[in-house]
């Protein structure tokens, strides 16, 4: 079997001194959905950002390990090529072109494409979402969070991907957008077999759609397999679904592998 | 009355000499996040170029504009390629210096190839005076105002309706999100300065032939400086709209108010205007919502 995105023993430092990842090792095979779980500061967005090649923004560094996308090399590939093998992130926090319309932040996602396949992939994502399509022609910056998240996506799939990696989707919103965005995800894997990498802290909502997890700690995997089995695993469901078995959900801190603080959401 | 009209025509063919200058000087910034302190120096070298193809070639100003921007353009491209791309994730500061430092080495350039005398440049136009209404114009004077309004039009196509122009706004509201789609910011901050050299022979050919074409030219970048802070500093029509401003205050207060005032004029309404809006007239404010 071979992953279409493997990840072996990678270690990111940022400033040459802070690691904030270390010998992290994950494989998504295609059409798949996996989830990437883990508390603030875990390093999921790192994983993400070293995947599509933009580390050195905030001087940081792939130190180590190897990261292979459909049998090609990753590590020194710029973040242009990397999109067009089909590997597009949906980052933290949206990061829309604030400044921008809608539309042409849309078009700015695919933006290695001919006029003709902007024109066939603008429809694809108004029809995806409609009210992304109501609002077009609105500087992208005053749409409330759920408009700007599904622009985000709406902007990635401009891109054509093959595997779409999406950082903490649900990151402030109401529920019902959060139900809507996540079946449209869920739909899109469906209907053309796209692969999802999904980053949340949410583990009962990514356990959900995923059909496998990892877990990451200080930079760690601290545990993977099927989500069936993480969700009934009794650490998981202590720490990461609060279900604590005493009632009360006890603090991180109170057992020794698991050293992060964490909001428990969800 | 009359005095007035010709007080305002004569603000807006120096205004507009501003705003060209401006405008070269905000593409930069607003694709970069540098304030390029070279831009007067490439006003000055590039309206050189022209003055020496014209010594060679017979051409009218449109074709002389014709050969002279590919040549400012790559002249542009290679400055960035040389001084500016190795700075790429350095500090704004520090590249700030570099820009400094070229500008030196420009100015001392020029002095070596076209010697330190003002020289007479008519730009391929005629000097007939045209006159209209009650005001008499040279022809320059009108190219200039024309040509500033050309490339207001051509900068607002170019930002809107170009996947590169569309790029280069994507750049300047998120650089790391344009990378993430593909979008190469190197490429962005060549095209950039190789058409903020493309405005700036412009600026300098239409500059010379109004004014004079000297090795102190370059000090106009610095006199275009409150167009530029004006105008918001990363809006190439605001830069265009602060220039043709500053112009038009500048020469009332010089006629009206007396000769010392020219110098001060411009710089008292910047900061004045920037205490009412401190983003200048058409700067971006940064958009925080989420
Ligand atoms: N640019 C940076 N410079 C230095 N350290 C950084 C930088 N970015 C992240 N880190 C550190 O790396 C570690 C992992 O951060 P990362 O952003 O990957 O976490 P995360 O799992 O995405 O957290 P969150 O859920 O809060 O988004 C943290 O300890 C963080 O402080
Ligand atoms: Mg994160």
């Amino acid at each position: 079997m071979s992953a279409l995105l493997a990840l072996s023993n990678v270690q990111v430092l940022y400033d040459h001194t802070i690691e904030a990842v270390r010998d992290v090792s994950l494989e998504i095979e295609e059409g798949r959905i996996v989830a990437l779980l883990g508390s603030n500061g875990a390093g999921k967005s790192t994983i993400l950002k070293a995947i599509s090649g933009i580390l050195g923004q905030e001087d940081g560094e792939i130190v180590g390990g190897s990261i292979a996308f459909a049998g090609h090399d990753l590590r020194r590939a710029s973040p242009a090529s990397i999109v067009a093998r089909g590997l597009v992130q949906v980052p933290e926090g949206r990061a829309l072109f604030a400044t921008l319309t809608v539309e042409e932040n849309l078009v700015m996602g695919g933006y290695g494409l001919s006029r003709a396949d902007t024109e066939t992939g603008l429809e694809e994502v108004y029809s995806l979402f409609p009210r992304v399509r109501e609002r077009r022609g609105q500087i992208s910056g005053y749409l409330s969070g759920g408009e700007q998240q599904m622009v985000a996506i709406g902007r990635a799939i401009m891109a054509k991907p093959r595997l779409l990696m999406l950082d903490e989707p649900s990151l402030g919103l109401a529920p019902q957008i959060i139900d809507s965005i996540f079946d449209t995800i869920v739909g899109l894997n469906g209907s053309r077999g796209l692969t999802v990498l999904l980053v949340e802290q949410n583990a009962q909502l990514a356990l959900s759609v995923a059909s496998r997890g990892y877990i990451i700690e200080n930079g760690r995997i601290v545990l993977d397999g099927m989500a069936e089995t993480l969700r009934t695993n009794p650490d998981v469901q202590e720490f990461y679904l609060g279900f604590g078995t005493s009632g009360t959900r006890k603090s991180m801190r109170d057992v020794k592998h698991y050293k992060r603080r964490k909001r428990w959401l969800s | 009355m009359d005095f007035l009209l010709l007080l305002i025509s004569a603000g807006l063919v120096s205004g507009a000499a501003y705003g060209m200058i401006a405008m070269g000087f905000a593409l930069i910034y607003k694709a970069t996040g540098v304030v390029n302190f070279a831009q007067g120096e490439l006003v000055m070298l590039t309206a050189y170029v022209a003055f020496s193809i014209a010594g060679a070639v017979d051409l009218g100003f449109w074709s002389l504009l014709a050969v002279t921007v590919p040549i400012a353009m790559a002249i542009g491209l290679t400055l960035e390629r040389i001084f500016i791309r190795p700075m790429l994730g350095e500090p704004a500061f520090a590249i700030v210096m570099v820009t400094i430092g070229l500008a030196v080495i420009l100015r001392g350039v020029t002095i070596m190839i076209w010697g330190p005398d003002p020289l007479d440049f008519a730009a391929g136009l005629s000097r007939e005076v045209i006159t209209l209404g009650p005001i008499p114009f040279y022809p320059a004077q009108l190219y200039a105002i024309g040509c500033l309004a050309i490339l207001v039009g051509l900068a607002y196509g170019f930002l809107r309706y170009t996947r590169v122009g569309i790029a280069m706004r994507a750049v300047a509201a998120n650089e790391t999100a344009a990378l993430l789609m593909g979008v190469s910011v190197k490429r962005i901050h060549a095209v950039a300065w190789s058409l903020s050299s493309a405005i700036a022979a412009v600026a300098g050919i239409l500059f010379a032939a109004n004014f004079k074409l000297g090795p102190d030219m370059w000090f106009q970048g610095l006199r275009s400086f409150p167009a530029l802070i004006l105008g918001g500093l990363d809006s190439l029509i605001g830069a265009a709209i602060g220039g043709l401003i500053i112009g038009v205050v500048e020469t009332l207060a010089q006629g009206y108010l007396g000769q010392g005032l020219r110098e001060i004029a411009g710089f008292v309404v910047i900061v004045v205007i920037l205490m009412v809006r401190p983003y200048g007239l058409f700067g971006a404010r940064d958009i925080e919502r989420v």
